[in-house]
């Protein structure tokens, strides 16, 4: 089992950003799995708002990051728990 | 008694819960089952469903919530996998067309008897939806217990047969795929002698998190209180000698109940009938699924519209202005041990003198004191136990809660 | 506490409230010893009675046994002058002008013949009538309802009774003048401080729950009241109404359960009505006072920000919290 060492923590508010932006790209993907190019215009609109929510997404960790200096390591993930607000590096 | 997974209540159980009846059928016909009016006849048809969604869909400003269960319930909604597929589908097209904002937090929800668990189809669809779902198996407990009322229809021979196996072999695969599940278990008169065994076998199967509430029909024989207390009594041992309660949870015991309630400040209503919806097959809606025909005893179905002509808001107005006070009777206001002390709505109707949700039923009352004596005796217990282990101070830092989840 | 019972002394007694008599309900009066038994009932439970007639003679023994008792009568107008009646109810706008000096009147008006409603007839009733109750009948389908014109209406009738204080008189119309002088909630009180003797010889929350469905009674003459779940009739057990200031609502409960189901639930176009006839009877009152020193003794009516009360129901709660 992977160790995770608690390292910080995220205002609510931030929590909500990130916990929105987690579903809406786990909608997509599974959105993704019956879509076809057939559907022209809602494929597209998919494929634009997968790629805008995967850069927010990398966004909000690169802006937290920064922010809050947590630790980190060359191999590492950070991950957060939704109930807590804690990140954890893994 | 019934496994579900529950990872967290979705968003707190602030989420609007619609319910499809997809299905009034089912491969078991268990003796206690509360749906007087099952039937193979009325499964939903995909064009009602679809009506359903574009009505529900295309009144966002009517659904403010943040986010949305999609809830599936049968008899047993597996056996209409083909179609719950497809209404899948469709919802999750139509919130992303539409940009409704529940696309951003939904979830799909069944609750089954776990017999077609295994199947190709049902495995399929969780495969394609597994960040989104949220399902429960029912068991019963030991086989024992769970082949006693939980059979398969009649076959031309006319013999029982318990469906304990089939149902079990499959648990396996469910903890796999939903490894923080969790357990919900409803206790009636006749379940009483086995509470403790069913729940100690609810761990033994690797599900750690029990929640259990007594029905609210008035099935309650005299002596069940004193019978329900001591099993409780033998349960709240049997978790604490053997440390049973570091690894998992039994919702019976719980520090929040047996308290008085303030008039004031607690006075809001207990059962989340009018902030959820229901649709049958036939299209029409209802503010739980307990006000439709089939899980009615006495008492017509209350109707709030249809997928023709949407919702009659004015039907959910009484839904969304009960409160505590108003529906309770004078000794359950003045009761020192209310708090945790539930009520289903739909029961209060059901049971009710005249046809109104605003008489509470308290069938209950006596299994609710017996169990806040049981739950006083397991606290004591415990915190003794931990005291003179030196573990106290390390157990309340890390211990769960179990919400009180009664539907 | 119960403090009056309507006594029906026919099938076709005249309606004065919002319900009306089924078309096919044929005449059928009150046997006399449902009537007697009625009133002895009333006298041991310390009841006013309020006898509602029909459009023709009662016999005379009929007219005997009421007699017996202090009582109000309430009887339709006929065309002609009930000088023995306390209250007489017109079931449709009089198309010609009051012959007489009239005491409470009741006018059932569709809400076309509310909207309609001319100003001579305004005059008339303030010259001839001493109290004027407004009721709307045939208000179902509730779409019919036109809650805009409603408010309109009740603004134009406001305008003639203002009109009408600055020449020194003080005409008393429900629907308008009763909020000016309440404090606290004057509504109905049926199945609370009033039941109804149908001429079955049974009992009913009101007259409307007798005619939509007579085997929803509440106990008979013999056999004596039983009302279940009493405490919904009340109005500390109306979620919505408890905290509502619109005292001059009749808060029928029967036009409640038809639309929400529930005898203690207002609908949304019930609350809004009422709230309309609340507002305008506000301004009203200020605009009245604008022309001299009025019932100095009552407050104003403060502004609100709201039609039906319902949309409070979450800041009740946080209220308590």
């Amino acid at each position: 089992m992977a160790t995770r060492k608690l390292v910080g923590q995220v205002t609510p508010e931030e929590r909500n950003e990130i916990q929105m932006l987690f579903e809406r790209r786990n909608g997509l993907n599974e959105l993704a799995k019956i879509l076809t190019s057939d559907n022209a215009e809602l494929y597209e609109k998919l494929v634009k708002d997968m790629g805008e929510t995967s850069t927010k997404f990398q966004n909000w960790w690169n802006r937290m990051s920064q922010k809050y200096l947590w630790e980190g390591t060359e191999n590492g993930n950070w991950e957060i728990n939704f109930d807590t607000c804690e990140i954890f590096l893994t | 008694m019934q496994l579900r997974d529950s990872r967290q209540p979705w968003k707190d159980g602030m989420a609007k819960n619609i319910t499809f009846i997809v299905t009034k059928d089912c491969q078991l016909a268990c003796k206690y089952c509360y749906l007087v009016g099952k039937n193979s006849k009325e499964q939903m048809s995909f064009e009602i469903a679809k009506q359903a969604i574009d009505y529900i869909l295309s009144h966002e400003e009517d659904f403010k919530e943040e986010s949305v269960v999609w809830d599936f319930i049968g008899g047993e909604p597996f056996l209409e996998i083909d179609l719950i597929d497809k209404i899948c589908d469709y919802l999750k097209i139509e919130m992303f067309r539409r940009d409704h904002h529940w696309f951003d937090s939904y979830r799909f929800s069944f609750s089954t008897n776990g017999i077609n668990y295994h199947t190709d189809k049902v495995q399929q669809f969780i495969e394609k939806n597994k960040e989104h779902l949220s399902i429960g198996i029912t068991i019963d407990g030991t086989r024992e217990k769970h082949d006693l009322n939980r059979i398969y229809k009649k076959n031309e021979d006319g013999k029982e047969r318990g469906s304990y196996d089939d149902v079990v072999r499959n648990i396996p695969m469910w903890l796999k795929q939903f490894p923080h599940v969790g357990t919900k278990v409803t206790i009636s008169s006749e379940d009483i002698p086995y509470i403790k065994e069913s729940v100690l076998h609810l761990f033994s199967l690797g599900i750690h998190e029990v929640n259990i509430n007594c029905v609210f029909e008035d099935v309650w024989k005299n002596g069940d209180d004193k019978l329900f207390e001591n099993q409780l009594l033998e349960l709240a041992d049997a978790i604490i000698d053997n440390e049973l309660y570091k690894e998992n949870v039994c919702s019976f015991y719980s520090e929040l109940i047996g308290k008085p309630l303030d008039p004031k400040r607690d006075n809001q209503n207990w059962c989340g009938a009018g902030m959820m919806l229901s649709v049958d097959a036939a299209g029409n809606f209802y503010p739980c699924t307990r006000f439709a025909s089939y899980s009615l005893r006495n008492k017509k179905p209350i109707i709030i519209g249809n997928v023709y002509r949407g919702i009659d808001k004015n039907l959910l107005r009484p839904f969304l202005t009960l409160d505590r006070i108003t529906q309770s009777p004078q000794k359950c206001l003045d009761c020192e041990v209310a708090s945790g002390c539930a009520w289903c709505q739909g029961e209060n109707y059901d049971a009710a003198k005249t046809n109104t949700i605003y008489e509470r039923s308290t069938a209950i009352c006596l299994m609710h004191k017996a169990r806040v004596r049981a739950n006083n005796y397991y606290w004591n217990k415990l915190y003794r136990k931990l005291e003179l282990e030196g573990e106290r101070e390390e157990f309340e830092k890390n211990k769960k809660e179990v919400k009180q989840e009664i539907c | 506490m119960l403090q009056y019972i309507i006594i029906l002394l026919d099938d076709t007694a005249t309606s004065f409230c919002h319900y009306s008599i089924p078309h096919h309900r044929a005449s059928k009066l009150i046997d006399l010893d449902d009537l007697k038994n009625g009133i002895r009932f009333a006298m041991i439970e310390n009841l006013m009675i309020q006898f509602v007639y029909p459009n023709y003679e009662l016999p005379t023994r009929h007219i005997e046994a009421i007699n017996s008792i202090d009582h109000i009568d309430i009887k339709p107008y006929i065309g002609e002058r009930e000088d023995n009646s306390d209250v007489i109810v017109f079931n449709k706008i009089p198309s010609n002008l009051l012959k007489d000096k009239y005491p409470t009147t009741i006018f059932r008006l569709t809400p076309q013949e509310f909207f309609d409603f001319p100003y001579y007839l305004a005059k008339e009733t303030f010259k001839k009538v001493e109290r004027l109750n407004i009721v709307i009948k045939d208000i179902d389908p509730i779409q019919a309802w036109d809650l805009n014109r409603y408010n309109d209406k009740l603004k134009e009738m406001s305008d003639w009774i203002e009109q009408e204080y600055c020449n020194g008189n003080t005409p008393q119309w429900n629907i308008l003048t009763d909020r000016m002088f309440l404090s606290k909630m004057n509504n109905c009180g049926a199945g609370d401080t009033t039941i109804t003797l149908a001429p079955n010889g049974k009992f009913y929350i009101c007259p409307a729950f007798y005619y939509e469905n007579m085997d929803d009674s509440i106990g008979n003459v013999n056999a004596g009241l039983d009302i279940k779940n009493q405490y919904l009739y009340k109005l500390e057990y109306a979620p919505i109404c408890r905290h509502c200031d619109a005292y001059q609502c009749k808060r029928c409960l029967w036009l409640n359960r038809r639309m929400t189901l529930e005898v203690n639930t207002p609908s949304h176009e019930q609350c809004v009505a009422a709230h309309l006839e609340r507002n305008t009877s506000r301004s009203l009152l200020i605009n009245i006072r604008k022309h001299g020193n009025f019932i100095p003794e009552v407050d104003n009516i403060k502004e609100i920000d709201y039609l039906d009360p319902f949309i409070n129901r979450e800041k009740w709660q946080q209220e308590n919290l």
